[in-house]
């Protein structure tokens, strides 16, 4: 049995050790915000933050994770809370800022590889306080096993939301 | 309720019905009644077999005595947020009420809505069903207040959820309060149908003048909620004792199934394999076993090898000289105009050129998914993310050999489809039904990746024919195109045909409407000035179909702009070359060309918008070798859903390696009303980045025997950093009266203005694509 922390709550698994994380996280934990996309680490569907660095879950076996922290989209709010410090009641009505972005400048087309592109964009912000366009292109293109990949042709809206993130950030989240 | 007599009044061919009085809640339920007269009487008897029951309540509109309004779409979601946003802002303008009052939006769902129809056109040529059924409510509500206030209708007006006249007034809400009233508004067609059930009749609609929510760029309410993860994914669908299914394909289009593999018990005790027909599957009580059980029992299964597609390398040269065009009538454009052989007699130069496009795939980021649950009493509930969930009903019967009221399709978000999923299917849901039939517990099929390159529908291959005479002037004299497209639509269920189940033909030359091999015209004609016009369609079957055993081959179906990107790709890129050949400037030979203003001026505009150069191409300083980047222009347009469109590309190449970048992609639209101009242009600019990726990258590979494309590597499409400066520009038009549609041409768009560009820039003609650096790195060394 593993054991892995999952957005802040340790989890107790019982699902083999080299089944993917993916798996354990969507079918045992009930924690479905990572999707499915390719299960070959090319999309970036799945990606999780894993110690804080954003990896593949669908290639990544769940021994890896044992005594590690995993957050996924479900834990940002949580995670945000915590970094800003925030009181229960505010950590209750705060979204994190990279969410509150997406929103705000409409990213979503279907929508379904907006888990990895947030996740990602929480990695990039959190290393990184003010990324230029190019850096934020570079970022989703050649960091991680694979470019996060949009069929949907989103790429426009989440260079700008990432940018409108990293304002809301250095202001200490949306007001 | 109290006994009541009901009492029944005429709005505009609607019924308005007065059922009772309630001592809770209340209120005003739109529904429908089958239109019945002469032919649509037969009709009509086969679709109330199918019919949603129309018993149910508020089965399209509800009016609540709060003053908030439900309203009820069969059309689903895919990214286009139309259902949240368009026809929120469309409702609650015919209804004359806030858009925060429309606060429920019941959508796709077989059992819970009404009206049926692919998630496409959503706009309708402007006027979609949701739109008349709102218009015909507010009558209806007039007439309600007309009675409550003792005014005579036409003294009374609405505005915010109000009906004032005769100084009195009151609220829609305090109209139905306490009352069981039900409107019923007549409606033609099949529900089951690729387009469902039209509204009939001519409610007075609301003046295009007074519209105060319309043309507002109000938020899509469906993006916090997922963001949020609030919105329930159909991949987070999970039933009490459901069991996990992988599907084993055939290893080629055509091969049979010789023997099913055994499931290895020591490493996967709890996997089991199923087989119907030529339909492998495993299934276990969870994923990853199935999935590993599934790649051990596919190691094992023996299948026929079979040969019979062309292989990609002789695609061209096999659509040109071995498919059969004859099988089906060749089409004429009605167009068509003046006489081509004498007006290209007439002609000082001639442009003679044949343009191909490959096979391309829709390529949802998400593989298809479904849960199935059969239940005892032969009632099957597919949970499922599809873009036509009646037509998917009206599958799944026929496959059962059951009438539709045995099936319910629920729908969920997913991965955008971009049409492949419209004509009901997208590739999972069969398979589902027939494992949760055999196994009598709830299913869930979720494809591998390379299934869903591999084993789904791809938009048809294509090449055209094009003569354009040029008389002394360099004016078009004559037109004449020959477009070459395998049928573009095969709705068939994947599992049900190897299960050898009840489908739908497959397209042939007997076929009907979707399941016909013939070609027609799907891009209008847009220079009217040219004297001489002739464009014929020719048709024939998909590629492997009759020689599969299987009857499959390469399936094809439409995608984002179905057939008219095949016919406007050769179209766009043969009007740019006629223009280098008259040694005219390509924007301004179209506007020399046109008669239609609306299009002049989106071409006029363009011109100022992209900084253009006006001159004739290729440019100056055209290159075709040298390790420098060279810069070039290209333009496009189409009309489209009553909207008008034009694109301008800015690429550079670098001769030496071939390699492309778009640089700056301008797009100029008129649409006539703009409904909502924030949605629209992420609309458009998701739409740029998916054709910039078509015209680079996208091209099916496939040997004498397979798709051999299987992933992202194999099946490359557009990176971030790979994406240009996009500049979307809206031309609100409210003249024109509709709401215009089809933002999906800005991705057509994409692939002749840069392919014109490359010939601008290296004074070397492109005539397919895609153009990816080996082949233009060739191409430009010939
Ligand atoms: S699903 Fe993991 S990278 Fe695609
Ligand atoms: S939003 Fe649909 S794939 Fe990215």
């Amino acid at each position: 049995m593993l054991t892995i922390t999952v957005n802040g709550k340790k989890r107790e698994v019982h699902s083999a050790e080299d089944t993917p994380l993916l798996y354990v996280l969507r079918d045992e934990l009930d924690v479905t915000s990572p999707q499915f996309g390719c299960g070959l680490a090319q999309c970036g569907a799945c990606s999780v933050l894993l110690d804080g660095k954003e990896v593949r879950s669908c290639i990544t076996p769940a021994v890896v994770a044992a005594g590690k922290e995993v957050t996924t989209l479900e834990g940002l709010p949580d995670r945000w809370a915590k970094q800003q410090h925030l009181s229960p009641a505010q950590a209750a009505k705060t979204l994190h800022p990279v969410q509150e972005a997406w929103i705000e400048q409409q990213v979503h087309l279907c929508g379904f590889c907006q888990n990895g592109m947030m996740i990602k964009a929480t990695e990039l912000l959190e290393s990184k306080q003010n990324p230029s366009v190019e850096e934020i292109k570079d970022t989703f293109t050649n960091s991680g096993p694979s470019p996060h990949l949009c069929r949907c042709g989103s790429y426009v809206a989440i260079i700008e939301a990432v940018r409108f993130a990293s304002t809301l950030m250095a202001k200490g989240g949306a007001q | 309720m109290i006994g009541f007599t009901e009492q029944t009044t005429d709005v505009y061919g609607a019924q308005l019905s007065r059922r009772g009085f309630m001592k809770a809640g209340g209120a005003l339920m739109v529904g429908f009644g089958l239109l019945r007269s002469g032919a649509a009487e037969a009709a009509a008897a086969n679709t109330s077999l199918r019919a949603f029951d129309a018993s149910l309540p508020g089965s399209w509109i509800e009016i609540r005595p709060d003053n908030t309004v439900l309203f009820r779409t069969g059309k689903s979601d895919f990214g286009q947020g139309t259902i949240y946003t368009a026809y929120r802002q469309i409702v609650a303008e015919e209804l004359d009420l806030p858009f925060e009052a429309i606060t429920t939006v019941v959508s796709g769902d077989t059992d819970v809505t009404a009206d049926g129809g692919g998630t496409f056109d959503l706009l309708g040529h402007g006027s979609p069903n949701i739109r008349k059924a709102a218009a015909y409510t507010r009558q209806a509500i007039l007439q309600l207040a007309s009675e409550h206030l003792a005014v005579p209708a036409d003294q009374l007006s609405t505005h915010d959820g109000m009906v004032s006249g005769g100084g009195k007034q009151v609220r829609y809400g305090d109209l139905v309060k306490g009352k069981d009233l039900k409107l019923t508004i007549p409606v033609s067609g099949d529900l089951t149908s690729i387009i469902g059930l039209a509204v009939g009749g001519n409610p007075p609609m609301k003046p295009v003048s007074s519209y105060k929510v319309i043309g507002k760029s109000y938020k899509n309410s469906i993006i916090a909620e997922k963001v949020k993860h609030q919105e329930p994914w159909v991949t987070n669908v999970k039933l009490p004792g459901m069991l996990h299914a992988r599907t084993i394909h055939p290893p080629t289009l055509g091969s049979r199934l010789v023997s099913a593999g055994k499931v290895d018990k020591q490493k996967y005790p709890n996997a089991q394999v199923i087989v119907k027909g030529d339909l492998v599957a495993v299934v276990a009580p969870t994923e990853w076993e199935a999935i590993q059980a599934s790649g051990q029992v596919a190691g094992a299964t023996k299948w026929t090898e079979w040969k019979g597609l062309p292989g990609k390398e002789k695609l061209y040269q096999y659509l040109r000289n071995e498919a059969d065009w004859n099988a089906t009538p060749v089409q004429k454009s009605r167009k068509s105009a003046g006489d081509v052989a004498s007006g290209m007699k007439s002609a000082a130069k001639v442009l003679k050129a044949t343009y191909e496009l490959p096979y391309m795939k829709h390529a949802p980021i998400g593989p298809t998914v479904a849960v199935a649950d059969y239940r005892p009493d032969g009632v099957v509930t597919v949970h499922t993310h599809t873009q036509n969930a009646q037509a998917l009903r009206g599958e799944l019967a026929m496959m059962l050999g059951v009438n539709t009221g045995k099936v319910i399709v629920k729908t969920y978000a997913g991965a955008g489809h971009y049409g492949r999923s419209n004509g009901g299917n997208a590739g999972a849901e069969d398979e589902a039904v027939l494992l949760s039939k055999e196994l009598g517990k709830p299913v869930r099929v979720q494809w591998m990746r390379n299934d869903d390159i591999q084993w789904s529908t791809q938009s048809p291959a294509a090449f055209t024919d094009i003569r354009i005479g040029l008389d002394g002037n360099g004016r078009i004299v004559a037109y004449e195109a020959d477009h070459h497209q395998p049928a573009g639509q095969d709705d068939r269920p994947i599992g049900a045909v190897l299960a050898g189940l009840p489908t739908m033909p497959a397209p042939s030359e007997k076929g009907g409407m979707l399941t016909s091999i013939a070609n027609g015209s799907a891009d209008p004609w847009q220079y009217d000035a040219v004297p001489n016009l002739e464009e014929r369609y020719h048709g024939t079957f998909q590629i492997g179909q009759k020689a599969s055993p299987l009857a499959i081959g390469l399936r094809d179906h439409s995608m984002r702009t179905p057939t008219q990107y095949q016919q406007n790709f050769p179209r766009e890129l043969a009007i740019s070359d006629a223009a280098a050949l008259a040694g005219a400037d390509p924007l301004q030979f179209r506007i020399d060309h046109a008669k239609e203003e609306r299009l002049i001026h989106v071409l006029q505009r363009l011109r100022e918008e992209s900084a253009w150069q006006t001159r004739p191409s290729p440019q100056p300083a055209a290159a075709s070798t040298g390790s420098t980047p060279v810069r070039g222009q290209g333009v496009s347009v189409m009309f489209r859903g009553g909207v008008y469109w034009a694109c301008a590309c800015q690429i550079a190449v670098i001769p030496a390696t071939g390699d492309v970048k778009v640089e700056k992609y301008t797009i100029v639209v008129d649409p006539g009303i703009v409904v909502n101009p924030e949605q629209l242009k992420r609309q458009i600019e998701g739409g740029a980045v998916m054709g910039i990726s078509q015209a680079l990258y996208e091209e099916v590979a496939f040997n004498e025997s397979a798709v051999t494309a299987a992933d992202w590597i194999s099946y490359p499409i557009l990176k971030m950093n790979e994406i240009s400066e996009i500049k979307v520009v809206l031309l609100n038009n409210p003249s024109v009266g509709s709401y215009g549609q089809g933002s999906e041409a800005a991705n057509a768009l994409a692939s002749p203005a840069i392919a014109a560009a490359v010939f601008d820039a290296t004074g070397k003609s492109i005539r397919r694509l895609p153009l990816r650096s080996v082949y233009v790195k060739e191409l430009l060394k010939a």
